[in-house]
């Protein structure tokens, strides 16, 4: 009983937590502690003066990948999980899957 | 008798638990950082331990006593907890890996889509580490992931998945089983899934034709520019963990795993096999140059997507087990 507690996912995943926070402050226990100025405290910029800001990211080239992402991702996860089930439930969804590609490939094209 | 406890205990925290897998994944760096000089015709690390075996270990220690410092305008806790994740997900991933024996330390019925599910969150992590950051490098760094993500994210599990039909359980131990019980391995009945699960590793662990998200020349460090100190130490040895998940997971579903119940045989043969993936990885890793963002998510979703699909119908029409 204790045992399947001790090797569960939880537990695993909570004691690589841990681990990493053990490693963590070691280094803050060792670490050099300088004092922390203006310069140190700004953002990297290659000697230029940039200021820190949040940047917008420009998400309209690739938007067309991440809809046939979204499209494939989920044929690749009913083929997965249709190990046992008969052959033509993911084929027909397959079917859904082509289709959507053909309807989505002007946009492939204009972008 | 020793209790049980105390038995699953120190499996879980020396061998083949943290202790092992962290030691190995120091241990893979070396071989990593030593082939490339050789193919470059370098020495690589050579100080440190007989030639330069401690070098990575001694890397991380130095990281650990530098000074841990965060940008003012960057976002403290998001920015503080990145590199903690990118540790614990491929320590945990490499927990449902059989390392010593057949069976993983955990092991059920579906943890090949828990896998999946943890590759894609530490490439989420990724790109959270450099949006939090607040730097146009970083940012750029984090967003070139993402991206980097949408290419090769679709062929690797749809190749990941293609063991899992052949031997019918969704199971990672369940997949080495069959292959020790048959005697044959995936990497002969599925070619093209074995080259395309190297080709997404690659881009997983940003190696060279797809180290975009932290290309040198083009964008400093890319999403890890504003870390240091600890926090970088703890990136780095998170990527090395990385190392030793992708090697295994080659090892594991193509390779056939430690294909022996014997423990001493079965870590044997695991750490001959993840040694020459590792020997693959890096040598993939000297011969290429780096692809551009849109070249390498095109170049996914026109030939490797395809290729993947195809090595599907394959598998369904039977010829892939």
């Amino acid at each position: 009983m204790q045992t399947d507690l001790l090797i569960s996912l939880p537990f695993i995943f909570f004691l690589s937590i841990v681990v990493g926070l053990i490693l963590y402050l070691v280094g803050g226990i060792f670490g050099a502690k300088g004092e922390k100025t203006e310069g140190k405290v700004a953002p990297y910029a290659c000697g230029e003066n940039l200021p820190a800001r949040k940047l917008q990211v420009d998400v309209e080239r690739f938007l067309i990948y991440a809809v046939y992402f979204l499209v494939f991702d989920i044929l690749a996860f009913i083929l997965a999980t249709s190990l046992n089930t008969p052959g033509h439930f993911p084929a027909i969804y397959a079917l859904i899957v082509l289709m959507a590609v053909v309807i989505l490939l002007p946009f492939l094209r204009r972008g | 008798m020793v209790p049980e406890g105390v038995v699953a205990l120190l499996e879980i925290l020396l061998f083949p638990g943290f202790l092992f897998l962290i030691a190995l994944a120091f241990f893979y760096e070396w071989v990593d950082r030593k082939l490339l000089a050789k193919l470059q015709n370098r020495y690589g690390p050579l100080y440190t331990g007989p030639s330069g075996l401690l070098q990575p270990f001694a890397d991380f220690i130095k990281l650990l006593s530098k000074e841990d410092i965060t940008p003012k305008a960057a976002d403290k806790f998001m920015f503080s907890c990145a590199p903690l994740f990118l540790l614990s997900f491929p320590l945990l991933a490499l927990f449902l890996v059989p390392v010593a024996g057949l069976k993983a330390l955990i092991s059920f019925e579906g943890d090949l889509i828990f896998l999946m599910f943890l590759f894609t969150l530490i490439a989420v992590t990724v790109f959270i580490a450099g949006w939090s950051s607040v730097s146009r490098f970083s940012t750029v760094g984090g967003v070139r992931a993402a991206f980097q993500m949408l290419g090769y994210e679709i062929p690797m599990t749809l190749v990941m998945v293609g063991p899992a039909i052949a031997a019918r359980t969704l199971s990672i131990s369940q997949i080495v089983g069959w292959q020790t019980h048959n005697a044959a391995w995936f990497i002969w009945f599925q070619p093209i899934g074995f080259a395309i699960f190297v080709l997404c590793l690659l881009a997983e662990l940003e190696f060279i034709p797809f180290d975009i998200p932290e290309a040198a020349t083009e964008i400093v460090a890319g999403w890890s520019t504003e870390y240091s100190g600890r926090k970088l130490a703890l990136i780095r040895l998170g990527k090395d963990v990385e190392l030793v998940l992708a090697a295994s997971l080659i090892t594991s579903l193509f390779l056939g795993g430690p294909n022996s119940s014997l423990p001493i045989l079965a870590i044997g043969f695991f750490l001959l096999k993840t040694t020459l993936a590792v020997v693959l990885l890096t040598t993939l890793r000297a011969l290429f140059a780096r692809f551009r963002i849109d070249q390498m998510i095109a170049g996914a979703w026109k030939y490797v997507i395809p290729l993947a699909i195809l090595q599907m119908v394959l598998i369904q029409l039977g010829f892939g087990r």
